[in-house]
């Protein structure tokens, strides 16, 4: 079990410096720079470079990089070339708002998507588990802007309920408000990745329900909504933890979009807007962590199974 | 020849109010029991962020907007309609042969954290701005020869004569800081405005709030609310949900919607914005004055403003709110058939074209464009690019055919007289005819130069100027004293009021 945890570990950082220096690179390969963005238009070319050597862009690539490294090793970042914030001071105060959206919109994804997906599995070819599966079908189907749109014209527009954009100013201090202006952009990404959720559970339940130990436990006298709850449902459980994980990428590339959408200010926002400004230290800072973040959900979401499922922990 | 003027509130708010008649007409006016909340918070829709807060680095409008006349003060500033008065002087003159400019500085004055306003304060901004080339628009202030203090009075000296000088000192170049401030420049400010900058949530809003120590007129308003929300229709959601009191950068197709349950009346007022669309000189067809001319002749610049919403046509550098503005309608009126003529005779039938455009500014004009040039055979590919990637390849590199962007500044002539600027366009005599303007001691013949310069601008087809673009602001009910004429480039915020209720 430990020998698996290192080799995971190992590859988890091979990854992370793989994934380091396709950021570097890919992003320097944008055109557009940041002193350019700064002495913007009725600047001349010697403002331009006054700026680039003041930021030290003009040192070579590989000396940014390695800088940069060095740098990430000892825990640091990197500091915003705009406003000279550290680039962890900058994610951490976003991440009061992307963080809670992410939970948020994972809760309500399961809620609907586990109790939905598995009664449409047990009522196959009824009509209202087709109902089920064919709405998810067209759910999934929707894109998170227009979905996102039309909450903001029902909730906020017409029935005034919760705001239509924008997150308290005063943040997390009045925690109402804050939830308030986290529902509807979290509904938002929450239905399209549940209805994507719904249908995995769906087909999970269904497979569940054709194996050996839930007909055994049928044939044993429970009834077979008791034995699927019983013996199936722990088996179903894996496999969604396992979505889960895949699906915590979709949901940071939903929250991008939909801070946008909801002008609220957190992480997927500043990684617009820092692109959209050349920011590249703060850029590269950020997509080291969010990368990061997902590779280690993926690790953890391996080790939990191996702890939790016998059959992978035997077949060692 | 002595200069003096005094701020004529009345004046102004009587041509403020004569260029939105229209639409004032048609809104109930005001009940006059409704009393304005001096506390109030008052919030206003703004499209783009700055990057960062630096007023002297930092290009964009964004900047302007948020800071100068609100946060930071020069000895004089400007009126929505571009007329030049006092802010920290009391009054100046300026000397008959130009050369000489003596203001009187005002006493009491205090910066935000508490310091005095000295004279040595503006001396010692004044050539620091000229001094850095890296400040923004330092060069704006290369004539300055001598800039002394004697007492409240500071005299500021030229090399030779300008005429846009006094101009200058309303805008960055003039602006007064403390001196040896410490403050991070980047995140916060100190300056002597109505306002302090109390807050910036990146990617969110910027607050301002009153400073009780301001020496002129206390704001009108105990906080104002920059929030910066892109999209179009999440600023008319926010507006119909009641989140923000004025809806600048508003899209005047969107009226109806806004104005809808009466809470909102759409103000619009005129604008320098310049719907410039670019033709590079320097290589390929567009080398050739016919093909320029020919793409001018193409193109329904009315249909443009009609699709707008609002605005209306130029047809020359020069907009109406600028000096040495004439109609230049004859230049190059719309009329494919004459389009194709030319093009035919330049041997350029069937040219294929591209235009590089910034993404945000939408596809309804080069749609149009596409359409118009195509009726005369022209193919024209758009190639909407990220704002940085247009600063580098056509501002910088000018590596570009057509390009488009709305030039907001006002009075920025003096790009047609630069061929280093990214228009590429270099006609000894229009370089004459502006040096002359900028010789002029005398107001009018300095206007009357720049006109002469340009119509030959536009005589040589060195552009297509689409549209004059309009100020277009939905303004809540409860609120009263919101500038409505050129705020994209300039928003004065003191006399905002919001009523209560």
């Amino acid at each position: 079990m430990i020998r698996y945890a290192l080799t995971r570990l190992v590859l988890l950082l091979l990854g992370l410096v793989v994934a380091s220096v396709l950021i570097f690179v890919t992003l320097r390969v944008l055109p557009g720079d940041i002193a350019q963005m700064i002495a913007g238009v009725g600047s001349g070319p010697g403002q331009v470079e006054a700026i680039r050597e003041r930021l030290g862009l003009d040192r070579p690539l590989a000396v940014q990089y390695v800088e940069w490294m060095s740098g990430v090793v000892r825990g640091d970042l990197g500091t915003s070339l705009l406003t000279g914030t550290p680039v962890a001071t900058e994610l951490l105060q976003k991440a009061e708002v992307t963080v809670p959206l992410g939970l948020l919109a994972m809760v309500i994804a399961l809620l609907f998507s586990v109790p939905l997906g598995v009664a449409s599995a047990l009522r196959r070819g009824r009509a209202d588990g087709t109902l089920i599966t064919v709405g998810a079908q067209a759910l999934a189907a929707v894109p998170v802007v227009w979905a996102g749109m039309m909450l903001v014209v029902v909730f906020a527009v017409w029935l005034g309920w919760l705001p239509a954009q924008g997150f308290p100013r005063a943040g997390w201090a009045d925690p109402a408000a804050a939830w308030r202006a986290l529902l509807l952009p979290a509904i938002t990404i929450g239905i399209v990745e549940g209805a994507m959720l719904l249908r995995f559970v769906r087909s999970a339940t269904l497979q569940a329900v054709g194996q050996d130990y839930v007909r055994a436990a049928a044939a044993k006298g429970l009834t077979r909504t008791q034995a699927m709850l019983r013996h199936g449902l722990p088996n179903v459980g894996l496999s969604v933890i396992t979505v889960l994980g895949l699906q915590v990428a979709g949901i940071i590339v939903g929250a991008v979009v939909i801070e946008q959408l909801f002008s609220l200010p957190g992480i997927g926002r500043m990684l617009v807007l820092d692109v959209g400004q050349r920011d590249l230290p703060k850029v590269q800072g950020e997509l080291l962590v969010l990368t990061g973040f997902v590779l280690v959900v993926g690790f953890a979401v391996d080790l939990f199974h191996r702890v939790i499922d016998p059959r992978q922990r035997e077949a060692q | 020849m002595l200069r003096r003027t005094s701020l004529a509130t009345a004046v102004l708010m009587a041509g403020a109010l004569a260029l939105t008649a229209c639409s004032a007409e048609q809104t109930p006016a005001p009940s006059t029991s409704a009393v304005a909340d001096p506390n109030a918070s008052v919030t206003l829709r703004m499209v783009a962020e700055p990057g960062n807060l630096d007023i002297r680095e930092t290009a964009g409008a964004a900047l302007d907007q948020l800071l100068i006349d609100n946060v930071y003060q020069g000895l004089v500033s400007r009126t929505p309609e571009q007329d030049i008065v006092p802010a920290l002087a009391s009054d100046y003159e300026v000397s008959d042969d130009g050369l000489t400019y003596t203001f009187t500085l005002r006493e009491g004055v205090v910066f935000h954290d508490g310091q005095p306003l000295t004279p040595q304060d503006v001396v010692w901004s004044l050539t620091q701005v000229r001094d850095n080339p890296a400040f923004r628009d330092s060069e704006r202030l290369a004539g300055m020869s001598a800039v002394t203090a004697d007492g409240q009075t500071i005299t500021i000296t030229l090399s030779q004569p300008d005429s846009s000088f006094l101009w200058n000192l309303t805008g960055r170049a003039g602006l007064v800081l403390k001196e040896g401030d410490a403050t991070d420049r980047k995140t916060a400010a100190n300056g002597t405005g109505p306002f302090t900058l109390a807050s910036w949530r990146q990617g969110d809003s910027v607050t301002l709030q009153r400073f009780d120590g301001y020496w002129g007129d206390p704001a009108g308003v105990g906080e104002v609310v920059f929030a910066y929300i892109p999209e179009t229709q999440a600023a008319l959601n926010a507006a119909l949900a009641g989140e923000v009191d004025v809806v600048t950068g508003f899209d005047a197709n969107l009226s109806e919607q806004i104005e809808a349950n009466g809470d909102f009346a759409v103000e619009v007022g005129a604008s320098t914005d310049k719907g410039t669309l670019a033709m590079n000189p320097a290589e390929g067809p567009l080398a050739d004055v016919r093909v320029r001319q020919a793409i001018r002749q193409a193109i329904d610049n009315e249909a443009i403003v009609e699709a707008l919403g609002a605005g209306q046509t130029q047809y020359g550098p020069i907009p109406e709110l600028d000096p040495g503005h004439e109609d230049l309608s004859d230049v190059a009126p719309y009329d494919p058939d004459a389009a194709r003529e030319l093009l035919a005779e330049a041997g350029a039938e069937d040219i294929d074209l591209t235009l590089t455009i910034p993404s945000f500014y939408g596809t309804t004009v080069s749609q149009i464009l596409v359409s118009n040039l195509h009726d005369v055979g022209v193919t024209l590919e758009v190639d909407a690019v990220e704002f940085s990637a247009w600063l580098t390849d056509v501002y910088m590199n000018r590596d570009y055919e057509l390009s488009f962007v709305l030039h907001t500044e006002a009075r920025d002539f003096e790009n047609w007289a630069d061929p280093e600027y990214y228009f590429g366009y270099d006609n000894p005599e229009v370089q004459e005819l502006f040096a002359q303007s900028l010789a002029a001691t005398d107001e009018a013949e300095a206007a009357e130069l720049l006109a002469e310069a340009a119509r030959i601008v536009s005589e040589d087809h060195a552009a297509d100027w689409l549209y004059n673009g309009a100020s277009v602001v939905a303004v809540g009910d409860s609120i009263a004293g919101m500038p409505t004429v050129n705020v994209n480039e300039r928003l004065n915020l003191a006399e905002i009021t919001k009523s209560e209720g």
